[in-house]
């Protein structure tokens, strides 16, 4: 006899009843995990069995990035992965801070577990569901190791794909890590000074001054975050909002809100040794920009449609 | 055969430190190509250098048949993207950079004012990594460019060095056409002199100013000149002409000005 797909969720059979069970205690076991800092029993047998070689080995790298790897006699072990799902319910600004650092650590354990020197091509991941105030902080990248050298116990995370995680190695500079850096602040206009309504052209001084501070915390703040991984940040993703909303009822004031996220791929880099590969200038003759034929757009006068596709 | 990795990179992979970084942390927002050519042509990103302003616009309306330059449209436009670059160099200068690379200028709108616009600079501090001073701008302090990596280690290569920033705005309300000259032209083509006359005397505003500032900075030239036309929401009639590029200066000796060759042609396979 055949089990439909859905008789195995909606049956009372034992069979059903086992599955059931099985998917509880798993996730016993990784709850427990998440506890313990360690990596639960199902990914470790993944990742150990992956390691010795009793299973096939994962990557994310296409075969072009394989190549790359080979040559710097760099291979990969699996796949790994780590979530934190936050509810922010103090802030929703530091919320992210919190939130990342703490995948960032579960990611590097995978990555200890699975033997590896480096996990390359992190990317940050987050699923489209507004649930209670909360988000899901995902990171998922490929385990690596290189050829020669021991596992290391404190696995380094490259945000950047194989080709730059080689290029900048060459440079001696190896990115570490994922750093975090936010920061909010509310202003509270008692006075209406940022109030500009009436007025010609003048800055909004108070305004102005919200922003830099707020930024220049969230960026101090990324400092001191990438401090224990690096010596430097190649930040690429900066994020602000402000807002503007009521303060006090019976003054009839407002009130601003102004909030930084800075999120960074930390690098340590060894000052003053250049890249030594030799560049040459090359022009692609394939269509496409190149800054040798300069990137203005040719012409915008008219709506070609280039976009529509071909037949 | 492998590649030769460095030692410190190995070091690095085996899960070893170093050192603890007491030197302190730079930030920067380069892509890996620009970080790596940046630190080519000699250079060290030291830190990110912001200045934002937020500007509250006056009000001012064109005469319905008159074309004319809104000036305090402009000056508000320039004044407030100045003052965010003047304090974005401030930091770099606090900070010791010797000038500033991949500025972007961003304007947005608060949406809960429509006057309110946010001007943000954005860019990397450098320093030259010999400690040469030769590479600032003429007033002794940092230079400032918006150009990327790549077209930084390229302007160096072609014998430039950026000096500053420079640009020109204008704001300009382009007329109205009376009745009877619309009239006047129903069933035949006929160019509209005075609309034309209204695009050319703007541009040529713009550029005029963006020229007098690099003449300012004691430039030589000014590379990657960009013309922006933008509308902020202002009336349908009134266009911003806005010009941006950077001021450049010989360098007092050329990189390898011997191994400058023709540029390889490739036709890579991407699709």
């Amino acid at each position: 006899m055949t089990v439909g797909f859905f008789d195995r969720f909606t049956g009372g059979g034992p069979e059903a009843q086992a599955a059931r069970e099985a998917s509880a205690k798993r996730q016993e076991q990784i709850k427990y995990a998440l506890l313990t800092d360690s990596v639960a029993p199902g990914a470790r047998r993944r990742l150990e069995g992956a390691r010795s070689g009793s299973l096939p080995w994962i990557a994310t790298l296409t075969p072009a990035e394989l190549l790359i790897t080979r040559s710097h006699g760099i291979k990969p072990i699996a796949s790994v992965s780590a979530t934190c799902w936050m509810h922010y319910g103090w802030s929703w600004t530091l919320g992210h801070q919190q939130g990342w650092q703490t995948a960032l650590r579960r990611l590097r354990e995978e990555a200890r577990v699975a033997g590896a020197n480096a996990v390359l091509d992190v990317k940050m991941r987050t699923v489209p569901l507004r649930v209670e105030e909360s988000m899901d902080f995902t990171l998922v990248g490929t385990a690596v190791r290189v050829e020669g050298l021991p596992p290391s116990e404190e696995p380094i995370v490259a945000t950047v794909p194989a080709l730059e995680f080689v290029k900048l190695l060459d440079a001696d500079v190896v990115p570490t890590g994922i750093a975090v850096g936010a920061h909010y602040e509310w202003y509270a206009d008692w006075q209406g000074d940022a109030n500009k309504r009436w007025m010609g052209n003048v800055e909004s001084v108070q305004l102005s001054r919200l922003w830099e501070r707020v930024r220049q915390r969230a960026h101090a703040d990324l400092r001191k975050h990438a401090r224990d991984q690096g010596n430097g940040v190649l930040a690429h993703i900066n994020f602000s909002q402000m807002f503007e909303g009521e303060g006090s009822e019976a003054l009839r004031s407002k009130q601003y809100l102004a909030r930084h996220i800075v999120i960074a791929t930390t690098v340590d880099a060894r000052r003053g040794a250049r890249f030594s590969h030799e560049i040459n200038i090359a022009v692609d003759m394939h269509a496409g920009g190149t800054p040798l034929t300069g990137t203005a757009r040719h012409h915008q006068s008219y709506q070609v449609n280039e976009e529509e596709g071909g037949i | 055969m492998p590649m030769e990795m460095p030692q410190h990179a190995k070091e690095r992979l085996k899960g070893l430190r170093s050192s603890v970084h007491s030197a302190g942390v730079f930030t920067s927002d380069f892509s890996v190509n620009e970080f790596l050519l940046v630190r080519k042509a000699g250079f060290e990103p030291i830190g990110l250098c912001v200045g934002s302003c937020v500007y509250h616009v006056g009000i001012q309306y064109g005469s319905w048949n008159k074309n004319q330059e809104l000036d305090v449209l402009s000056k508000a436009m320039y004044h407030a993207r100045e003052l965010a670059l003047t304090r974005m160099r401030a930091e770099a200068t606090a900070m010791g950079a010797d000038g500033i690379v991949g500025v972007k200028l961003t304007i947005k709108r608060l949406e809960w004012d429509a006057q309110l616009l946010e001007f943000i600079a954005i860019g990397t501090g450098v320093v030259h990594g010999d400690g040469h001073k030769g590479f600032r701008a003429h007033d002794g302090g940092p230079f400032t460019s918006d150009l990327s990596g790549q077209d930084f280690w390229s302007l160096l290569h072609a014998g430039y060095r950026p000096v500053e920033m420079v640009m020109g705005s204008c704001v300009y309300h382009v007329a109205h056409r009376g009745l009877l000259a619309s009239l006047g032209s129903v069933g035949r083509n006929v160019e509209l002199e005075n609309f034309t006359a209204a695009m050319y005397e703007a541009r040529e505003i713009a550029i005029d100013r963006m020229q007098a500032e690099a003449g300012a900075a004691k430039a030589e030239g000014v590379v990657g000149v960009d013309m922006h036309e933008g509308s902020h929401a202002w009336q349908s009639h009134v266009i911003e002409f806005f010009a941006i590029g950077t001021a450049v200066l010989p360098l007092e000796q050329e990189i390898a000005p011997e191994k400058i060759a023709d540029p390889i042609m490739v036709l890579s396979v991407n699709d």
